[in-house]
């Protein structure tokens, strides 16, 4: 008899269970309005391929310790799995930062492909379904960093990679790399007729990103779309008024695209042109400041030239292990830092070092809404004497 | 004819440039009085060695550089040679950091000797005369730091050390070690049946280093004299009032001279008995805080039960190389700073890196006073109350 009761009862809490809404609603379901914005007065902290001095590289929990630590925007290398799923990722083989090796499974894919003109070898993400991607986990790229994630995160999307920065706290931007687009799309093909940097752009618009660089809406979402490969921003010129940057490798190293050296896009001439395109431009930081035997050189005057066109510079990449950091730092990240924000002058830095960033630019180039201790307590102050004093008013 | 008064001439103008007065002074002839006196408001920046990550170690040099980016005191280890004269040197062996082994005519100096228990072979500064000493040439101890001073300064003596801090430009402190002393007392004899303690306290004297921590004369000639040998401690005690530090090694070594294990001369027992001669312990750092796979583990209690005796912390050694970095500091060298300083809360660092200890002191917790800009403002916000109160002046 209780029975009969009881199936129906039970049935009908299912239903209300699952149909109830949820006491306290999920971080990117919050109304956004509030949020601490992105601050606009000091160089950006670009968390290069999130936290990944501490946690592996490209992973959630990567870039979630980088918003924790502080960072402006989080940046990211997107590729495409084999079924054209847009993946956050940096090298086009997974054999150096996944466990992709230990997947007996997978041991017939490993492919030779020219790369770049260089014929590489490996375990190549066009070569795996998303499906297939998500078996593997990540591991920390160098033997020097701390390893004790290994094994424990898998790859992410790009729309996973998007989420992170939404959920977070505050305003956090993205800065996101149409990477190795040539290769990519060489190898993986996608329905009508579109390219990477078309599925590309149709990401980024599903979840709101527009705007040219500091208007109400990039304001709200902030992103920089870079590439190494100059034809890839051009085109997406046509399909998004987001904030581009043109990002240049090492002197020897020509574009993947057009194959122009180092010296034709760093020239006034090309500058002219591409700053139709992009707000600024992404070098490799040993070509703005040459090295030799580890010690630095006379700067060149690549950064004067790109501010003289109106261009931003972001140099990538810093690290705190000294292995490094050019002997004029003295094996000190922080005198790096200096250098390049205080003594050349950039616009942002890609690091992997959020934290370190951070607390160099927290405790030298403080933010003054943050710092509201000083101007506060000054302002308190004076109230406190107008008061005083205010009993000695005349008559 | 000329010449018979020209003779003479030249004769006269030769002993007026010899007697003559110098028109610029040498620092040290200056009035000390005006000088910028030691800071005692925050832990201490004890350099290392001198600023050793930069040039090679107990070198003019690397004192002058730390004195220059702002250490409190600079650290030295004192040995000696075989006639007796005091040098600041670290090893009883001059393998390591001298261009020893390519001098030839010193080839049939290497020997063995058991130090501390350890049969120890090489060329021992016990059996090179000051004289010889000085022909050699400081190397940078570790390959990964800066090689580009190998070979150009000489080993200093003490009383060469001690004239560095004499005269710098404000007050720095010293902080000298009575290195080996066992071993050095068994190798050197000096006249008068002096031992190695009571040249070193000589010295002292002779520079004017007296005074108890805090006092008067010891605020105008900061010093702490520091060892391993409790025995050297306590029988100096009856030389000098001057402050001295009891060091402590790792867990696994006894003390030199009294073979007391590590448990027992950090038992409360201990500490009550060695606290009637020194005012602080410097503890090896991995035994305050446990290590166990390059993570921290818990912190020890021997911070507390020092300060509960009365008694300093100055741990060793602070080093920027991420290779002496535990994960938890991230490789990022100003987070141990900040653990050290800020949670576990000792007096004073011995840093092979005063430049980027001086930086997060001065960037976390300036001196006040010194910060200029909390000048400025202060001043500002005076101008702006005497504009207020104007408006109520009587009459």
């Amino acid at each position: 008899m209780t029975l009969t009761c009881f199936v129906p009862l039970f049935f009908l809490s299912l239903i209300a269970g699952c149909a109830a809404r949820p006491l306290y609603p999920l971080p990117s379901k919050l109304s956004n309005k509030n949020r601490q914005p992105i601050q606009t007065l000091r160089p950006y902290n670009i968390a290069h391929r999130g936290s990944n001095g501490e946690i592996p590289e490209e992973t959630a929990a990567a870039y979630m310790r980088a918003i924790e630590e502080g960072t402006d925007f989080i940046e990211t290398d997107i590729l495409s799995s084999k079924d054209g799923v847009l993946i956050c990722f940096h090298d086009v083989t997974l054999d150096e930062t996944t466990d992709v090796t230990k997947h007996k499974e997978f041991a017939n894919r490993k492919r030779t492909y020219e790369v770049q003109g260089v014929n590489t070898t490996g375990f190549f993400t066009v070569d795996f379904t998303l499906e297939e991607l998500k078996k593997l986990r990540v591991k920390q790229r160098y033997i020097f960093r701390d390893q004790q994630y290994n094994g424990k995160f898998p790859i992410i999307t790009f729309e996973e990679f998007i989420s992170i920065a939404l959920d977070a706290p505050r305003v956090v931007g993205i800065y996101p790399e149409i990477k190795n687009p040539v290769f990519i799309n060489q190898r993986v093909k996608w329905p009508d007729g579109k390219r990477f940097e078309d599925k590309f752009v149709e990401t980024l618009k599903k979840y709101g990103y527009r705007g040219s660089y500091m208007s109400k809406d990039w304001l709200k979402q902030p992103v920089f779309i870079q590439s190494f490969a100059p034809t890839s921003l051009v085109y997406v010129s046509n399909l998004t008024d987001s904030p581009k940057i043109l990002l240049i490798d090492d002197v020897t190293i020509p574009t993947q695209d057009t194959n122009q050296s180092y010296w034709e896009i760093t020239s006034d001439d090309y500058l002219d042109f591409i700053k139709e395109y992009v707000v600024g431009i992404g070098p490799w930081k040993d070509t703005v400041v040459p090295v030799k035997d580890n010690y630095l050189q006379t700067p060149t005057d690549l950064v004067a030239r790109a501010h003289a066109h109106n261009l931003q510079v972001h140099p990538y990449t810093y690290r705190d292990e000294n292995l490094f950091l050019h002997f004029n730092f003295h094996q000190d990240p922080y005198q790096e830092y200096d250098f390049w924000l205080n003594k050349i002058g950039v616009d942002g830095l890609f690091t992997d070092f959020t934290g370190s960033l951070h607390n160099f630019q927290q405790w030298t180039s403080p933010l003054s809404q943050n710092n509201s201790s000083d101007e506060g307590r000054a302002s308190k102050l004076l109230d406190k004497i107008a008061l005083l004093i205010s009993s000695y008013k005349n008559g």
